[in-house]
């Protein structure tokens, strides 16, 4: 077997993204890098959510010169990730502006965006 | 136009379309912004109301179609009786919440539209049946929680918000990919279709999303140890933020969790241990906790654990098949009542601490001038301890008898223990603002009291439609509680003396009717626990003060003694006994000395609750009915139940070990009201091991277990006698006495023979009116003489004449002296243990009499023989020494009439005795073959009385003896300093020292090693560092966890 | 150094779980029935040529609902948390601005137009060609971000983009009760003529849906943007 098909390789570099990220936010200490790394786990699960609906050798399932009507059936790919996935963008965006307004609102309080300064609740 | 109106897709209509208004009507004044928001969250709260009683009356769900396609190729959502029932109850806490947070609402218009939107989003996820619609719910109230969680601008708080946003959105992550996931392995989003092919989900990628979902789902409702962020918001948040994220959020991942729950049939034991780790841990740690909202929210996720927890096992046991009757209405209770209990109780506790503002429960002021917010206050607690007679009890009680039913009692152990360390924390927090002495600065009605009444009277209405459910005999059950609440209601307005005979009359009423058609021993009991409790009572006269709420109290008390004899099943059985527990409870707190009493009291009082209500559990699982007949012809197999049973009452009774909560509770408490407790309230676990008697009598082992039960009432006797002779508060010496006198009781029915029982409830009238009589005269001595030591007291003959006459007449009835009743019970007794062969015990049992003639002795030379103190000469001087007041004085008579009417003509009280032990029980046991009418024909007591009173006399003696040849070693003299005056008290200061290798505080010590270690458990809080990137791993743990045991176990 | 062994662990087993995942993953060769109706049953009933506009706005229009409601929770959310004391941006206030550079400024009178064109473009042709409300609205946004960029000092009329986006969101909702009315069902947007599939003027109502939520999308986004100005 020769080239892995093409979704595998977005699902791989998915699953690489959300590691990348997964790391990102439990090693740095900065809120803004620890923000960076969820965007980064976003991201990575979106792409492994359109891979996912893949669909061998098939195109955007939208009807044009491209797709006819009758060749959809069999040369689209799923729609459903896709359209799941823009909900989720735009929830993701919007779950990234909150912990931005939190890190500035953090930093306001101690001048320091460093997770260690933020440790008042325990136990 | 009505009905397309009241549809329950204008839910999302008020809620978005109000959101979206917001903005705009901000332009036009405060005033129409207020109204708007009003009106949509009112509104919503209307629509789902109605829906549900629709429902209620039998509609059908409605399933609201969106896009004008049917599912799967749409979303669709569904309003049925379920989600009629979360959306009505979160939508109207909600609006409640919207007051309480109106200061910080109001005037901002952000804030505003984030709540509608957010309660709004609660609404979608409880009724969607798309799973990424889902989703999207939880984000937008995720999101909600987010902005809202802004309105407290400390940096605790903030950090906090951010470490909540860290975990809740690592959480909606693994949901989203789940959900793409779930996808890809079966092509459909919509719950219904999920559900459906629910066994065909298999493979890898199936099984993964599978669990991924569930720990998105378990995360949210913030599991142990993966909980700190959750934790820290509740305690840092503005209390109306924490109470919604409390009860709104996790009333909405709960259930989506109930929805989705078939899903995860593979997972049951897995989410259950989970779960069950949880709710323990929770409330483990919570005994550590002094900040009130995190001990809230302790609480908050322990509620949340179990309920997850009973839904699991109930849910398993369905899929196992375990057939019991009413399966559905049981689930309901469960799960309905656990909910509507976490969800008015939490958030009214929530709302409560931010209106009175004390951060730490140790500092909370007094709530005493404000009788309201108090009594809502300990309705609010009462709630959550799963008390009747509210929902979260209904849920427990039928909860573990699901649980018996299917033999799970190590999940009873559990739930049962984690609710104990539940309630402690709880009403430790409860008896320090008794003991306050800042009174509350008084909150804002609105947006403080009003939310925090209505919280606590729904849970009240609630309780009552609940109980409905549950299948109580009848609403007579709660005449108590009903009279009680008339009393409450013109407490403030009456003056003491008139308050005290309204509740006699009412007692009297009440008592009437509720003894009606009661026969047999039941009808004995309840004549002689009224009229004993009705005279004692009545001594209440002598207090001229207001005593806010105790008679109302005293009302409960009392009705609820006939109420339980008159229990036909266990169910009403443990209500009522619950309920007398509570009122002891709030009785003794009225008294400021019995503060630290108070934890112990209702502590050692839920222990036993929970043994008799595993007990009776067990006996319906064995049974398969709640009759209380039932126990009477239980099979060879009820020894378990039995011993269950015998255990709560043992620990009410006081038996000798768990006894430390009784001289406190009955000495401190007030002094009317330790009469009552010792002479009528003690009987109640009397009552029950009667009652539950029969079961060891049936059972395989029956002599083994009647013997030990005997020996325990025996070591009672001892230790209680023991205890009493070396006690220099008199109060106390009488609790002890009070202690050790139950024993003999207990010894009585251990017999399990006709003459035990006729014993047994011969003692119960002796000790009745003796208990009454002595706490009644100590109360005189109090009040006239100023102190309970007997250090200060004596010499009181010559002033209190009266008392002096009533006290002798108790104390010999009470030791057992011819010619008054007492000697007969003893005599009674000693034959009916010769009759079984116990002599070891019948001889101890003399010995033990001899100590209780010590006591007695002791008592009456130190109070009114031994020559007055000189610091005390004053009083006598200044004339306040005097006779004790006649409200006092007439039932202490009334008491001693009753004995010597007794004691001079036996059969007055002997013939219905004899007649009201079942006769089927005693035809196999009748004593030598005669009835009791012959026995006491028979009855030649002077041989036997001669050997007693010559044995204890010779003890006497030998006592007297051996201090009359040391009494002047040097070591004594030294120990007590010489400053006994009297011979008599420096006899039992010799023997003082003796008797302390006898009573060391064993008991104490072992419970406070006991709740220390309980406590140290505790720290397991250390896993919460504060950090929000080691709560973000314990996240990521806690899937990897569920994932690779998940896969692991194929259960 | 223990702490950073246990998320080395915790990443390895992440890596475990997701190899397994990328094992287990095979690619489908044919759609499945629900994917296979949206798509050849979709343009069919809709009229979009673009089946995942279809899909968001009318199928899954409650989902798209929510996702307006949950931007629209943000805006809002900004500006609780990051109140102004005073009016317009603080910065200003303590430190001077250097003017943004020649070519920057050049470049952004350049765009702009063509930027704003190119949103309203996405926008309007959600349902014939990839694109739509939210992507044309980020486009748009994108504009006002630059804008911001090079002139820091901008005063974007925030009441009036507030106004905006309400009533957008306000006629998002009485469309979907239109449909409601008229037709199938709430969000339902078969109530205008279906049109030739792949005309401009097709699809229902989709294209105005689209219209409400690109206008209502850029105003909410470019208000996120203007809250982090301070």
């Amino acid at each position: 077997m020769g080239f892995p098909p093409v979704s595998h390789l977005v699902l791989a570099t998915g699953c690489s993204l959300v590691l990348i990220g997964f790391y990102g936010m439990l090693t740095h200490r900065n809120i803004l890098r620890i923000i960076i790394g969820f965007s980064l786990i976003d991201t990575g699960i979106h792409m492994i959510l359109v891979a996912t609906g893949y669909i061998t050798g098939g195109t955007a399932p939208i009807i044009d010169e491209a797709l006819s009507l009758d060749a959809a059936a069999t040369r689209s790919v799923d729609p459903i990730p896709s359209a799941l996935v823009v909900t989720a963008i735009v929830i993701g965006l919007s779950v990234t502006a909150i912990m931005l307004a939190y890190a500035i609102r953090l930093y306001e309080t101690k001048q320091t965006l460093s997770l260690d300064a933020f440790t008042e609740s325990k136990w | 136009m009505v009905a397309s109106l009241l549809h329950p897709l204008t839910i999302f209509i008020l809620g978005l379309g109000g959101g979206f208004v917001l903005p705009l009507v901000y332009r036009l004044g405060k005033t129409w912004l207020k109204a708007t928001f009003f009106l949509a969250l009112s509104g919503m709260a209307l629509v789902s109301a109605l829906g549900l009683v629709r429902l209620l009356l039998g509609g059908d769900a409605i399933d609201i179609l969106t896009a004008g396609s049917l599912p799967p190729v749409s979303i669709s959502l569904r309003f049925g009786l379920w989600e009629g029932f979360f959306t009505a109850s979160v939508n109207c806490v909600a609006l409640l919440g919207a007051l309480r947070l109106w200061p910080r609402l109001s005037g901002r218009y952000a804030a505003m539209l984030l709540y509608l939107i957010f309660v709004m989003g609660i609404n979608g996820m409880v009724m969607t049946r798309d799973l990424f619609n889902l989703f999207v719910f939880l984000e937008i109230v995720s999101i909600g929680t987010y902005g809202l969680l802004s309105l407290e601008e400390t940096p605790a708080a903030l950090a906090a918000a951010f470490k909540y946003i860290m975990a809740t959105v690592l959480a909606s992550t693994f949901f989203l990919l789940a959900t793409g996931l779930l996808y890809y392995a079966t092509g459909t989003l919509n719950i219904d279709g999920l559900l459906a092919q629910r066994e065909a989900i298999g493979g890898p990628i199936g099984a993964m999303a599978l669990l991924l979902l569930l720990g998105a789902l378990l995360v949210e409702l913030k599991p142990f140890p993966a909980n700190g962020w959750g934790l820290d918001v509740y305690e840092t948040a503005t209390d109306g933020v924490a109470a919604l994220v409390s009860v709104g959020v996790s009333a909405g991942v709960f259930f989506a969790l109930f929805k989705l729950e078939p899903l995860f049939a593979g997972q049951r034991n897995l989410i259950a241990w989970s779960c069950g780790l949880t709710f323990v841990a929770a409330n483990l740690i919570g005994l550590r906790q002094r900040l009130v909202q995190r001990l809230l929210g302790y609480s908050s996720i322990g509620q949340m654990a179990l309920m997850v927890l009973a839904l699991v096992l109930l849910r398993r046991q369905e899929a196992d098949g375990v057939e019991s009757g009413g399966a559905d209405v049981a689930f309901a209770l469960v799960i309905g009542g656990l909910f509507l209990n976490h969800l008015l109780a939490k958030a009214g506790l929530f709302w409560l601490a931010g209106a009175i503002g004390a951060r730490e429960w140790t500092s909370w002021p007094s709530l005493a001038g404000r009788p309201l917010l108090l009594l809502a206050f300990a309705i609010l607690l009462v709630a959550i301890a799963g008390l009747p007679p509210f929902p979260g009890f209904w849920g427990k009680w039928e909860l573990v008898n699901a649980l018996a039913g299917s033999g799970d009692y190590g999940w009873i152990v559990l739930i049962l223990f984690g609710s104990l360390c539940e309630a402690v924390y709880l009403f430790r927090w409860f008896g320090a603002c008794l003991q306050a002495p800042r009174p509350a600065a008084v909150p804002a009605f609105f947006s403080g009291e009003l939310p925090v009444l209505v919280a606590a009277l729904l849970l009240v209405i609630a309780g009552l439609a609940a109980a409905g459910l549950a299948g109580i005999s009848s609403f007579w059950l709660f005449l108590p509680l009903a009279a009680g609440a008339a009393l409450a209601v013109i407490d403030p307005i009456l003056p003491g003396q008139v308050k005290c005979a309204l509740m006699l009359a009412l007692v009297l009423a009440g008592g009437l009717f509720l003894s009606q058609g009661l026969d047999g021993m039941r009808g004995l009991f309840a004549a002689l626990l009224l009229s004993g409790g009705l005279v004692i009572a009545s001594a209440g006269f002598y207090r001229t003060d207001a005593r806010p709420f105790h008679h109302a109290l005293l009302a409960v008390l009392l009705l609820a003694l006939p109420a339980l004899l008159r229990a036909e099943t266990g169910l009403d059985f443990f209500v009522t006994f619950e309920i007398i527990t509570l009122a002891s409870y709030f009785l003794i707190a009225r008294s400021p000395a019995a503060a630290p009493h108070l934890l112990p009291f209702l502590l050692f009082s839920l222990a036993a609750a929970f043994f008799l209500l595993t007990g009776f559990a067990a006996h319906r699982a064995a049974s398969g009915t709640d009759a209380l007949t039932a126990l009477g012809s239980a099979g060879a197999d009820g020894a378990l139940t039995f011993v269950l049973l015998a255990s709560g009452f043992l620990i009410k009774a006081g038996a000798l070990g768990v006894h430390v909560w009784l001289p406190g509770a009955y000495a401190e408490a007030e002094d009317d009201v330790s009469a009552l407790l010792s002479a009528v309230i003690s009987k109640v676990p009397i009552i029950g091991l009667l009652t539950g008697a029969y079961l060891a009598i049936r059972s395989q082992n029956a002599f083994g277990l009647a013997h030990g039960m005997g020996w325990i009432g025996l070591l009672t006797v001892i230790g209680g006698a023991a205890m009493a002779l070396r006690e220099d508060d008199v109060k106390r010496m009488l609790a002890y006495s009070s202690m050790s006198q139950l024993g003999y009781i207990v010894i009585a029915i251990a017999l399990m023979s006709h003459i035990g029982w006729v014993t047994a409830l011969y003692l119960v009238a002796n000790h009745l009116m003796v208990k009454g009589i002595l706490f009644l005269a100590v109360a005189g001595v109090t009040l006239r003489a100023g102190s309970r030591q007997f250090a200060d007291l004596g010499g009181l003959m010559r002033s209190m004449p009266f008392t002096f006459v009533a006290v002798l007449i108790a104390v010999i009835a009470m030791s057992g002296l011819p010619p008054l009743m007492g000697f007969g019970g003893k005599w009674l007794l000693v034959q009916g243990m010769a009759d079984q062969e116990w002599y070891a015990l019948a001889v101890l049992s003399l010995v033990a009499t001899g100590l209780g003639f010590l006591y007695m002795i002791r008592l009456v030379h130190g109070l009114f023989l031994k020559p007055q103190p000189p610091n005390r000469a004053e009083l006598s001087s200044a004339g306040s020494l005097r006779e004790a007041p006649i409200a006092l004085l007439l039932p202490q008579y009334a008491l001693a009439a009753a004995i010597l009417l007794l004691s001079f003509y036996p059969s007055l009280v002997m013939e219905p005795i004899a007649a009201a032990i079942d006769p089927a029980f005693s035809a196999g046991l009748v004593w030598r073959g005669m009835s009791l009418q012959e026995i006491y024909g028979y009855w030649n007591p002077r041989p036997l009385m001669i050997v007693i009173v010559a044995a204890v006399m010779s003890a006497i003696a030998l006592l007297a003896m051996l201090y009359w040849f040391r009494r002047k070693d040097a070591r004594f003299l030294r120990s007590t300093g010489g400053k006994e005056s009297d011979a008599l008290s420096r006899f039992f200061a010799f023997y003082e020292p003796m008797l302390g290798v006898l009573v060391r505080p064993m008991a104490s010590r072992f419970w406070n090693n006991v709740a220390r270690g309980v406590e140290a458990l505790g720290c397991l809080r250390r896993v919460y560092d504060g950090d929000g990137q080691t709560y973000a791993l314990y996240v990521l743990y806690y899937f990897l966890a569920l994932y690779f045991l998940g896969s692991a176990i194929p259960i | 150094m223990i702490r950073r062994g246990f998320i080395i662990l915790a990443l390895v087993l992440f890596g475990l779980v997701f190899a397994r995942l990328i094992g287990a993953y095979q690619e489908q060769s044919v759609l499945r029935p629900l994917a296979e109706h949206y798509v050849t049953q979709g343009p069919r009933e809709l009229g979009a040529a673009n089946v995942i506009t279809g899909i968001l706005i009318t199928y899954r229009g409650f989902d798209t609902l929510g996702e307006v409601a949950v931007l629209f929770m943000v805006a809002a959310g900004l500006g609780l948390l990051l109140r102004r004391d005073g009016d317009g941006p603080s910065v200003s206030a303590n430190t001077p601005l250097r003017p943004a550079s020649e070519l920057v400024v050049t470049g952004t009178e350049v765009l702009l137009p063509l930027i704003f064109v190119f949103g309203a473009y996405v926008i309007m042709h959600g349902h014939l060609s990839a694109g739509g409300g939210f992507q044309g609205g980020a486009i748009v946004a994108s504009a006002v971000l630059l804008l911001l960029v090079t002139q820091p000092l901008t005063r974007l009329r925030l009441d009036l983009l507030s106004i905006t986006e309400s009533f957008a969101g306000v006629l998002f909702v009485c469309i979907g009760l239109l449909g409601l009315i008229l037709a199938g069902g709430f969000l339902d947007s078969r109530f205008l003529p279906q049109g030739q599939l792949g005309a401009f003027f097709s699809a229902g109502a989709i294209p105005i849906i689209s219209i409400l939520l690109g206008i209502k999308v850029g105003a909410e986004l470019s208000v996120i943007i203007d809250r982090f100005r301070r």
